[in-house]
């Protein structure tokens, strides 16, 4: 626990010393009047959940993501990560606290979109199912988090993790079905989609932003949980094996 | 039970689409606790390697190594806590970071509480006179004071044991001297220290016995005194176009080893006693052969030299 809260500690005040960290927090509003205008230029506004929550969903993941990948790259840049690796505290408990530090406050760009959507479009969004929602948003976090610890275990391995991490997210975004609904991907492509968490909590916050009941509530959120719980779970394994496998190699402060 | 002891190390690296390297081979070294031990070697020779095996980063090929009686690779969690690691150079500081808050997070990272953190890093800091720069950022530190900041963060878990890898180098000579100051303060507390470089002067000033490695391989150890001696008595003098009964007279001269010829024509002159030397060039100067060159041999050439004469193993 001590580890995770150092590395939240730290990353704190890195967020303070790199502002380029918080990129997503003015990219988020303008994905979020793009999505508006394709929208309404379309004539469906009934997509408008899709529109709330695709830029606050790229948002999240790719805070998550790239500071997973710029951790691990910037600890070697440092030249301080054979320092971290021979310390007392778990190397993966202090990646995750800064990898969940940086995905909280990702939730500023909830506020964000939102608030552009109402500002400029005369958008409102109403959570028709608050409890469900807050679930959702804590549970997502959560499972955000998890999964990018496993992300950063296999950027361990990666000389320059940064560009791979870059070019990881794309991929989350259309089997997450943040944008287009998974149900417009073909056949095939869905059950993988069924396997990344971002598709079932993007359609549960959807699904919390419209009047019609939540069906299955309980089951989808439960899926999310225990998707993320997975992805933290083989993240902190696979970050004890790859350390183990660098340390053979001499491969751990390679830059 | 020795602070350091190190059987038979051996490390292979294999690069890719390249020959393995062998960077340690069969390194076999016990540091006593309190003792400040050189690890004396020219670029490549191994010494981080084995410093890096000693801290628990890098594997050993073979062989086992033990800190505290704890194995560096089945021990790993037993190890940490006794250690602390001073890399030299720019690297290894957060210097977007203030000085105090690198310190912080390396004593969380040591388990340390909030109190014993900030009264720890306020006390290093006074130790190495960065209080006064304490909440500055790092970046604006000149390279002397980078490397006193790092020797406080290696002391942060109040190591008992302490790596420094080449700690003063690219230093100025005063820092480097502030530093060997400070070294010597820790020796004072008990601390066991492996100190790696390839300055014979820093190794003479603050280790009480010093070991001479080079390509993976340990060529002696020694007290500093004895190396001091050994080097400056060893010479070689190199000569262009010395007339031959000249060179013959040298041959007589006590103290010198040996008269060669070198491939491109320059006659080698090696020497093994003090004095040697001059009788020599006082020889070719009377003469009037003024292309000469002194040099001292490598720390190698004297440790075979040396342990040849004594009948010592390797």
């Amino acid at each position: 626990m001590r580890a995770f809260l150092a590395g939240a500690q730290i990353q704190l005040r890195f967020l303070r010393a790199y502002p380029d960290a918080a990129i997503p927090f003015f990219t988020a509003p303008m994905f979020s009047v793009i999505f508006q205008m394709v929208f309404r230029h379309a004539g469906r506004e009934d997509l408008t959940p899709y529109a709330a929550i695709a830029p606050v969903f790229i948002a999240l993941w790719w805070l998550a993501l790239f500071n997973s990948g710029w951790t691990i790259t910037m600890e070697r840049w440092n030249g301080t990560i054979e320092m971290l690796v021979a310390a007392p505290s778990s190397f993966a408990a202090v990646v995750f606290g800064r990898i969940t530090t940086t995905t909280l406050l990702g939730v500023v760009s909830f506020f964000e979109t939102w608030l552009v959507a109402r500002a400029i479009f005369g958008t409102k969004i109403t959570i028709y199912h608050p409890w469900a929602f807050y679930a959702t948003v804590f549970v997502t976090l959560f499972a955000m988090a998890g999964t990018a610890v496993a992300m950063a275990s296999l950027f361990v391995l990666a000389r320059n993790a940064v560009t791979f991490s870059n070019s990881a997210s794309y991929p989350f975004y259309v089997l997450g079905g943040i944008l287009v609904p998974v149900s417009f991907l073909p056949h095939w492509i869905r059950p993988v989609s069924a396997v990344v968490f971002l598709s079932w909590s993007a359609d549960l916050m959807r699904a919390a932003l419209q009047a019609a009941p939540m069906h299955e509530f309980w089951f989808r959120l439960a899926m999310v949980a225990m998707l993320g719980a997975a992805g933290l779970l083989v993240g902190l394994y696979a970050m004890r094996v790859i350390l183990t496998r660098v340390r053979g190699t001499g491969e751990l402060g390679t830059t | 039970m020795p602070a350091v002891d190190v059987q038979e190390i051996r490390r292979i690296f294999t690069p890719r689409k390249r020959e393995p390297v062998v960077a340690l081979d069969g390194v076999s070294l016990a540091i006593p606790a309190g003792e400040v031990h050189g690890l004396l070697g020219p670029n490549g020779a191994g010494k981080t390697t084995l410093v890096k095996i000693l801290s628990t980063v890098l594997l050993p090929s073979g062989g086992r190594a033990f800190v505290g009686g704890h194995d560096v690779v089945t021990e790993t969690e037993a190890v940490r806590p006794l250690i602390g690691i001073v890399f030299g150079g720019e690297r290894g500081l957060y210097t977007r970071l203030s000085a105090r808050q690198n310190l912080e997070y390396w004593g969380a990272l040591y388990r340390l509480s909030g109190a014993q953190i900030k009264q720890r890093s306020a006390e290093l800091l006074e130790r190495v006179g960065l209080t006064e720069r304490a909440d500055q950022r790092v970046e604006e530190f000149s390279r002397g004071m980078k490397q006193r900041l790092h020797l406080a963060r290696g002391l942060m878990g109040d190591a008992r044991v302490l790596f420094l890898d080449e700690p003063t180098t690219g230093m100025d000579p005063l820092a480097a001297r502030e530093f060997r100051a400070l070294i010597n303060q820790l020796k004072g507390e008990g601390r066991t220290i492996l100190l790696t470089t390839h300055d014979m002067v820093e190794a003479e000033t603050v280790c009480d016995r010093v070991t001479l490695i080079d390509r993976g391989r340990i060529l002696a150890t020694e007290t500093p005194r004895s190396l001091g001696s050994l080097i400056s008595r060893f010479q070689r003098i190199d000569v262009e176009d010395a007339p031959r009964e000249v060179l013959e007279a040298i041959r007589a001269i006590d103290g010198v080893s040996s008269v060669t010829t070198l491939e491109d024509g320059t006659v080698r002159i090696e020497v093994h006693e003090e004095g040697a030397t001059t009788l020599v060039l006082k020889e070719l100067v009377d003469v009037g052969v003024t292309a000469v060159k002194t040099s001292l041999p490598s720390l190698e050439e004297v440790y075979v030299q040396v342990i040849g004469d004594r009948g010592l193993t390797v």
